[in-house]
């Protein structure tokens, strides 16, 4: 031990020294229960009886079975959509709130925009049943106008209905990234675009977009990664045909006395929202380059 | 191979434990219920509360599963509450002990039938309190009575969208079971179970959503989106009293069914064990029938004293006598159980 310090410096045993906290912290409650958790998916499991044999059957069961293929497609269906819209309706709000707000009232838009934040998520979803009801407020409208003569059944309890209470949950943790983003980009640049003869337009997908592209991808992966896991939402709004794989997984833990294949559903749920990651960015980065040269 | 718990165990028994720390803080801690919400209610458990001078320590559960994966993880409770089809689950996980029915001093007047039906190596584990039925339920002010006489108005087309089924796996196949002309479900054959599947896969089709709770039904049946249900007798009751024409038919062609939960002895109670009976005894006093049935329109484990709420109270409720199939949600061998999960899941996704 000593023999090792004394090779050490003193200013690197003082960075160990600080980051020592963290790393324990994260090996502790991250990797280790991560490593639980893969190594539970290579393990088999009868009624109450854990088999600690490795096998890959869970994962034959979880890469070939219909049911799981199915529920992991729509996950990323879902969550796909959700990234889309949460993007789409973001981007104006951060974009208004960076060019057109002046900058001392900036600080106040942002907190208004963590306003709902300060509502409990499960209230909000809620209160989307209650808007989108039999008798609700969309519904209620829509007779009282006299547009239709029944209610409409099919905005609740199905898919629409979750990818429209998620887009809104996560609208505020898309725009965040994607404000700073676009604060960050130097104002002259804009100018001299508009000297060298680009219209608004022009200007906006040459110099704004690749440059607010970063933020942009931040937020489209913040909000891309933790919705496919959602499962309170489909739950509560998704009806009969809406359920996520997170929903199965909580199932097989509980129910179904298969911890085992929930391990490796969850394991390769991660594995799919890695892979599509590292394309996206992948992506981005060709955009950007290309845009470069 | 191992047992579950000794993998589980360790990592989670100290962050419970010190979670149970912070909940045991007002209330009698020598005796800790782990209960459904709702439960701790003092009119159940009055003379309990005589004895001692306070109610004892409570720590709740949203569910069976839940409890079940708390318990095993380390959670030192002396009482509990599963339901019929958790106790041999809970049995064979070592989580319960027998009961010394020497020390319940009713033993002689509680349900025959249902504690029979836990009797494990000839020893009592389950000391069945609380029962229900679940029925079709429905708006009379909006469904013709003639609609809702058989089961099949869950295949019903002109039903469709209109109706809700509980995302309860056992309540489902006992409706689909008893749909198909089958009220006992220990006897149910491969044949007999693809057959209430098939039925169930017809049903699906019909169904707005799955109910989780009475809260969530109560919704969607007062705003008329949904028509006709099959319910827990506790949903005609409530709604009837906030206004709403619901009403349960339990005397459809097909008959309709009766779920049951109790109380068990924890095997790793942290208390002393006469506590644990005073609870089982003041549970079992007529008083406590009395209140379970008129405030909650549950059923009582107390076979005397139901009879002696007489005929008019228990029919008003929903409990009385019916002179058509009755499928008592009995426990039933788990691979079976497994296999209705997994095909009531595979069902719900559209399978």
């Amino acid at each position: 031990m000593t023999a090792l310090a004394g090779r050490v410096s003193r200013e690197a045993r003082n960075g160990l020294l600080l980051v020592s906290p963290t790393l324990t912290y994260a090996l502790l409650l991250l990797a280790a229960p991560l490593a639980l958790v893969v190594l539970l998916s290579f393990w088999t499991q009868d009624f109450l009886e854990i088999h600690r044999d490795l096998t890959f059957e869970n994962y034959r069961v979880a890469w070939t079975e219909p049911i799981y293929r199915a529920l992991m497609l729509r996950s990323l269906k879902i969550s796909a959509l959700v990234t889309v819209f949460t993007v789409i309706l973001a981007f104006p709000i951060a974009y208004f709130i960076s060019f057109h707000v002046p900058t001392k009232r900036k600080p106040l838009w942002l907190f208004l925009i963590t306003i709902p934040f300060w509502t409990s998520y499960l209230i909000r979803i809620f209160l989307w049943k209650v808007i989108l009801g039999f008798n609700g407020v969309v519904n209620g409208s829509l007779v009282g106008l006299g547009l239709i003569d029944e209610p409409l059944s099919f905005i609740l309890y199905n898919q629409n209905a979750v990818v429209l209470t998620l887009s809104h949950a996560w609208v505020p943790f898309a725009i965040l990234p994607i404000y700073v983003a676009l604060e960050r980009i130097d104002r002259s640049l804009l100018e001299a675009a508009e000297d060298l003869g680009d219209g608004p337009v022009r200007r906006f997908l040459r110099v704004t977009l690749p440059l607010a592209m970063p933020g942009v991808l931040a937020a489209a992966l913040i909000v891309f990664i933790p919705t496919i896991g959602d499962y309170v939402t489909p739950r509560l709004v998704g009806g009969p045909n809406g359920l996520m794989i997170a929903n199965m997984i909580e199932l097989q833990f509980k129910k179904a006395n298969n911890a085992p294949l929930g391990a490796a559903l969850a394991i390769s749920a991660m594995v799919i929202v890695s892979a599509i990651s590292i394309v996206f960015l992948w992506l981005n980065r060709r955009y950007l380059a290309g845009r470069g040269g | 191979m191992c047992h579950f718990r000794k993998f589980a165990g360790p990592s989670l028994a100290g962050l419970l434990l010190a979670g149970a720390g912070t909940a045991a803080t007002a209330a009698d801690d020598g005796l800790i219920v782990f209960d459904w919400s709702g439960y701790d209610d003092p009119g159940f458990f009055q003379g309990y509360v005589e004895m001692h001078g306070d109610v004892p320590t409570f720590s709740f559960f949203g569910e069976e599963e839940e409890a079940f994966q708390k318990l095993r993880s380390g959670f030192q409770a002396d009482v509990s509450h599963p339901c019929s089809q958790s106790v041999s689950k809970w049995w064979q996980a070592g989580l319960i002990e027998p009961l010394d029915t020497s020390r319940i001093e009713r033993w002689d007047e509680v349900n025959s039938v249902m504690k029979e039906a836990f009797k494990f190596d000839g020893e009592y584990y389950l000391l069945p309190m609380d029962w229900g039925s679940t029925a079709v339920t429905y708006r009379a002010d909006l469904v013709d009575a003639a609609d809702v006489d058989s089961l099949s108005v869950f295949v019903n087309p002109e039903f469709a969208g209109r109706i809700s089924l509980p995302d309860n796996v056992d309540d489902v196949y006992a409706l689909a079971y008893l749909a198909i002309g089958l009220s006992d479900w220990t006897e149910a054959t491969e044949e007999d179970f693809q057959k209430a599947s098939e039925w169930m896969r017809e049903a699906h089709q019909n169904v707005r959503t799955y109910w989780a709770d009475n809260a969530e039904l109560s919704q969607l049946m007062a705003s008329g989106e949904v028509l006709v249900s099959w319910a827990w007798n506790e949903t005609p009751v409530t709604m009837q009293g906030d206004g709403y024409d619901v009403v349960a038919n339990r005397s459809t062609r097909e008959g309709s069914s009766t779920w049951f939960c109790g109380y068990v002895n924890l095997a790793n109670g942290p208390n002393d064990e006469s506590k644990v009976y005073d609870y089982f005894n003041a549970w079992l006093e007529p008083s406590s029938a009395d209140y379970l049935v008129n405030e909650w329109g549950y059923g009582h484990g107390n076979e005397v004293a139901m009879e002696a709420l007489g005929t008019e109270v228990l029919d008003a409720v929903g409990l009385g006598a019916v002179d058509v199939p009755l499928l008592a949600q009995k426990p039933m061998d788990h691979s079976l159980r497994e296999r209705m999960i997994a095909e009531f899941e595979k069902i719900k996704a559209g399978f």
